[in-house]
């Protein structure tokens, strides 16, 4: 293993002369966690890893602590995305937050990345891990005493098992071979079938549950790279304000529903909403929803390609049935 | 513990006696507690601030603006900006609001005694300088000479005009000055960092005290340490977003100082030993 | 000499019943079904307290709750002259008597730093201070740290029981629980029958293991002075802060975050002003109605953050950390940022420490 790691340092190492810097993943506190890496000089690019637990959509970072519009006498920012990251760069790109000139795009095709907190239900004593990999269906785990085995189905994260896109839609350079996605379109009922065929009462009683425990941190929103209002969301403006301090089920709802809707058709499926919730709330299903609505109303996906005009960002009065 | 125990987040009901439209944006209210005993009992020291609540929309902090000297009322100026001072900008005569007071710090009038004094003040920024003002006024015998530079944007935006007169008569040097030249202002034009460094009082024992805008403060502190003042002759408020006002809600401190109760009054000498976080 | 009471594994839910018939007991659940997290919860019949590990989210709501109520209000027309308003007000109310079962000792000394703030102050806090008085805490002695652990390296421990009026500790076929102070004392016969000479001993031998152990590395109560060096140091900030999102988490999984905000929330005529918490994460936090903001990035807010806990708060409270080292911080972050890092590097030479 560790191949597509040294590619991918190899790699930024032969450009870093153009690169102010490049983000990527790093070993974290513990050799279960991958963490957001700043490389600013090329003898670090060795601390960049790739492997199943670097889940970590990096995109959000180009708008949010960097600025990556272009800008005369710019370096450009070098960056690791997955099939699912290299989606949101491309929503980015689409709204114009960043600009294709200042990116230099490592592309990395993705067999899935781990969801911890599943991982842990399974062998709570995992520690000191070696490596990591997928080997065909499983997540094999090395450790110094033996190497752990898990299906897939088992530990990947919910975003991963209904992947259709494990290649990257853009880059500058693809770090290993392109994968065939586990999912194909029309294929396996998403997550949001399965909600679906539940009746009202099911499903209010689903989310009554599962927003309940909502800590309104407010981390959904922050790691959502399409979450592009930053400081002035108006969840947390005083005038007018929409929403009050009391963690009532109707303000806690009324948050998500609000972050929902503001991603229908921009929603790129990252799955980073869900990924950081402290508190486990299966948020992401309700973009999948909204994106499900837009593909049947719009027939329009977001993120796949920089050219295109995202159809709720554009508006034509002679447009009919909305 | 009961509920009747002292509670420092209940405010004193309060009605509103008196409104003075200052500027186009700054009102004075003048408010007496409800509770007679508690009004005739009330006591404070200049630059101490007290919460204003209006019930339903929030609280937020303004200095007791008139002197400790004069206590038939409690008088706050309000600058409308966020959505308390809007909201308290549209109360009339006889409504009710809520004040918690005294909380915070003060000037150490104390120690100015004996000392000449410079006050700068722009903006809302006068309002902590007039309460002192005022009570050196009526402890004249105390002070030393008194000049004072108000500067605001333009002549409409100058508060407690109404009083200048007075201020001039009891022997103070008043300097008032405006950013631009505007038709029939006859006093002096520019900001007041410039006016200041024109006027150039003499630190020979003398105490500074600057109120205003964060940038004028930034100024002001370098042109009086150009003029060669000390920094302990130099004393400023700061402000801070509040909450609570008594010192437990975290959100105003500057490195281990809350401005709360440590402040809203610091000496140059003091804002120098914190951690630059302005 | 303290007294003791033993619980069979089996009598635990009997015991909690017995108890909650008298006060809200509060005990460590999962969040939901198939989920790994832990959470605190008013006890329920059946349900018994998950002790595996340590919960997700704390017990510091039982005293400081995410939102309550400091003030009831109701404008009132007179109703000779409509034009007349008077306000009715409210404030603090009766609150129920609490105990929360099952915490680890970093949740429960998370409470000395609100101590400190909230009761030994210029102003005492009259909400926090009754439900400080009325709630009593049976803590666990700790026996499975993680690597995001490090309670040792800030004054504490495993077996730390500052804060807590009764001790847990596990032995074979139950629970042996100790009293700690008078208080604790009260409750033992409702909690289980004596406890056996044996089974004493080994509840020793157990807590002598766990007071031994050390969990993290290094000593981070020493870096007042590293920090005030750093403090402008920006591209520390920058290289160590960089990752993070500006999410609430760390601060409302934190023990000693006790940082709040006042919202008053009206319905027609009546009102509730409510204390809930904030987050010196957020950018609003320090937003002036001026538009200033005295902490405008995430930089400097990380950096008040570590300087609060790590700096500000021991040189004020005579070299009192505010952290307990319980490591939701860096386990819950979606980014994993390292709180224990970024302090021991504040003392490295500037360059070394920096990412390159």
């Amino acid at each position: 293993m560790g191949s597509k790691t040294e590619a991918l340092a190899k790699q930024f190492e032969k450009v870093f002369d153009d690169l102010e810097l490049v983000i990527g993943w790093e070993t974290g506190f513990d050799s279960l966690h991958a963490t957001p890496a700043f490389i600013r000089q090329p003898s670090a690019l060795g601390r960049l890893i790739w492997n199943p637990f670097c889940s970590h959509n990096l995109s959000g970072y180009l708008t949010k602590t960097l600025n990556a519009t272009a800008q005369e006498d710019a370096k450009k920012i070098g960056i690791c995305v997955k099939g699912c990251d290299s989606r949101s760069v491309v929503a980015l790109i689409q709204e114009k937050f960043i600009s294709r000139e200042r990116l230099y795009i490592a592309g990395i095709p993705c067999r899935g990345t781990v969801d911890l907190r599943r991982l842990m239900r399974l062998k709570p004593s995992l520690k000191d891990v070696n490596t990591v990999h997928i080997e065909g269906n499983e997540l094999a785990v090395e450790t110094a005493r033996q190497t752990h085995r898990f299906p897939l189905q088992d530990v990947l994260l919910r975003k991963c098992l209904q992947c259709r896109y494990p290649n990257p839609v853009l880059y500058d350079e693809l770090i290993g071979e392109p994968l065939t996605p586990r999912v194909t379109e029309g294929q396996a009922p998403p997550f949001v079938d399965k909600l679906e065929a539940h009746s009202l009462e099911q499903r209010r009683v689903f989310w009554e549950r599962e927003l309940d425990r909502c800590i309104r941190c407010y981390a959904c929103r922050n790691a959502c790279p399409l979450c592009v209002c930053q400081d002035n969301c108006i969840l947390e403006s005083r005038m007018p304000k929409w929403l009050s301090q009391r963690s009532g089920m109707s303000e806690k709802f009324f948050f998500h529903m609000i972050h929902a809707v503001h991603l229908a058709g921009r929603c790129t499926e990252c799955g980073e909403c869900e990924r950081v919730c402290p508190m486990e709330i299966p948020v992401a299903l309700m973009k999948e929803k909204l994106n499900q609505v837009v593909k049947e109303l719009l027939d329009y996906e977001a993120g796949l390609n920089p050219e295109t005009q995202p159809p709720l960002l554009t508006f034509d009065p002679s447009e009919t049935g909305i | 513990m009961t509920a009747s125990a002292h509670n420092p987040y209940r405010p004193e009901l309060a009605t509103i006696q008196e409104i003075i439209q200052e500027t186009p944006t700054i009102r004075t209210f003048r408010v007496v507690l409800n509770d007679e005993e508690k009004m005739r009992r009330f006591s404070f020291q200049p630059g101490q601030v007290g919460q204003l609540s209006v019930f339903g929309v929030g609280e937020s902090t303004f200095v007791i603006n008139s002197p400790p000297t004069r206590k038939d009322y409690l008088q706050f100026s309000v600058m409308r900006a966020g959505e308390v001072t809007q909201r308290l900008h549209q109360l009339s005569l006889g409504d009710q609001i809520g004040v918690r007071a005294p909380l915070g710090n003060s000037f150490p009038i104390e120690d100015m005694k004996g000392h000449n004094i410079l006050f700068v003040g722009g903006g809302i920024g006068m309002a902590p300088l007039r309460t002192l003002l005022l009570y050196m006024l009526d402890n004249r015998q105390d002070y030393g000479n008194i000049t004072v530079i108000y500067g605001a944007r333009s002549p409409e935006d100058l508060s407690y005009g109404y009083e200048f007169d007075k201020w001039r008569t009891s022997g103070m040097d008043l300097v008032l000055t405006i950013d631009r030249e505007s038709p029939g202002w006859k006093e002096r034009v520019g900001f007041v960092p410039t006016i200041l460094a024109e006027v150039a009082p003499t630190p020979f024992n003398r105490i500074a005290i600057t109120c205003g805008p964060p940038i004028m403060i930034k100024f002001v502190l370098a042109g009086l340490k150009e003029l060669e003042y000390e920094d302990h002759q130099i004393i400023t408020t700061l402000e801070r977003r509040m909450k609570c006002g008594i010192g437990i809600c975290g959100r105003c401190n500057i490195g281990t100082k809350y401005v709360c109760v440590d402040g809203p009054v610091f000496s140059y000498e003091q804002l120098r030993h914190m951690v630059p976080e302005l | 000499m303290s007294g003791t009471a033993y619980i069979t594994h089996n009598e635990l839910t009997s015991a909690l019943e017995r108890l909650s018939k008298e006060m809200d007991v509060w005990i460590p659940v999962e969040t939901g079904d198939k989920k790994w997290g832990i959470q605190f919860s008013k006890y329920q019949p059946g349900k018994a307290p998950l002790l595996e590990r340590q919960s997700t989210t704390l017990p510091k709501k039982v005293l400081f709750p995410q939102v309550e109520t400091l003030l009831r209000f109701c404008y009132q027309k007179d109703v000779e002259d409509r034009s007349r308003v008077t306000i009715d007000l409210k404030d603090l109310e009766d609150m129920a008597p609490a105990m929360v079962f099952g915490a680890r000792p970093c949740d429960v000394r998370g409470f000395l730093t609100f101590d400190q703030v909230f009761l030994n102050g210029l102003h005492k806090d009259p909400y926090y201070a009754q439900r400080r008085e009325k709630t009593l805490f049976a803590t666990l002695v700790c026996e499975t740290p993680d690597s995001a652990c490090f309670c040792s390296s800030v004054g504490s421990g495993p077996a730390d029981q500052a804060g807590s009026d009764l001790w847990i500790i596990p032995i074979e076929g139950g629970y042996l629980i100790e009293s700690l102070n008078e208080r604790g004392e009260k409750l033992l016969p409702k909690m289980g029958k004596e406890a056996t000479q044996d089974q004493i001993e080994s509840a020793q031998r157990f807590q002598e293991k766990a007071a031994n152990e050390r969990v993290g590395e290094g000593d981070l109560t020493r870096y007042v002075r590293a920090f005030e060096e750093r403090f402008s140091d920006k591209a520390y900030w920058r290289d160590m802060v960089s990752k993070c999102i500006s999410c609430g988490i760390c601060t409302y999984v934190c023990p000693t975050c006790y940082c709040f905000t006042i919202t008053d929330e009206m319905k027609e005529l009546e009102g509730e002003r409510l204390r809930s918490w904030d987050s010196c994460m957020f950018h609003q936090y320090t937003q002036e109605a001026s538009g200033h903001n005295p902490r405008p990035t995430k930089f400097e807010r990380y950096r008040n953050r570590v300087g609060h806990k790590f700096s500000y708060f021991p040189d004020k409270y005579n070299g009192m950390i505010s952290c307990c080292g319980c490591g939701r911080c860096i386990r819950s972050c979606p980014v994993s940022v390292d709180i224990r890092q970024i302090v021991r590097q504040l003392k490295e030479e500037a360059g070394d420490c920096v990412s390159t």
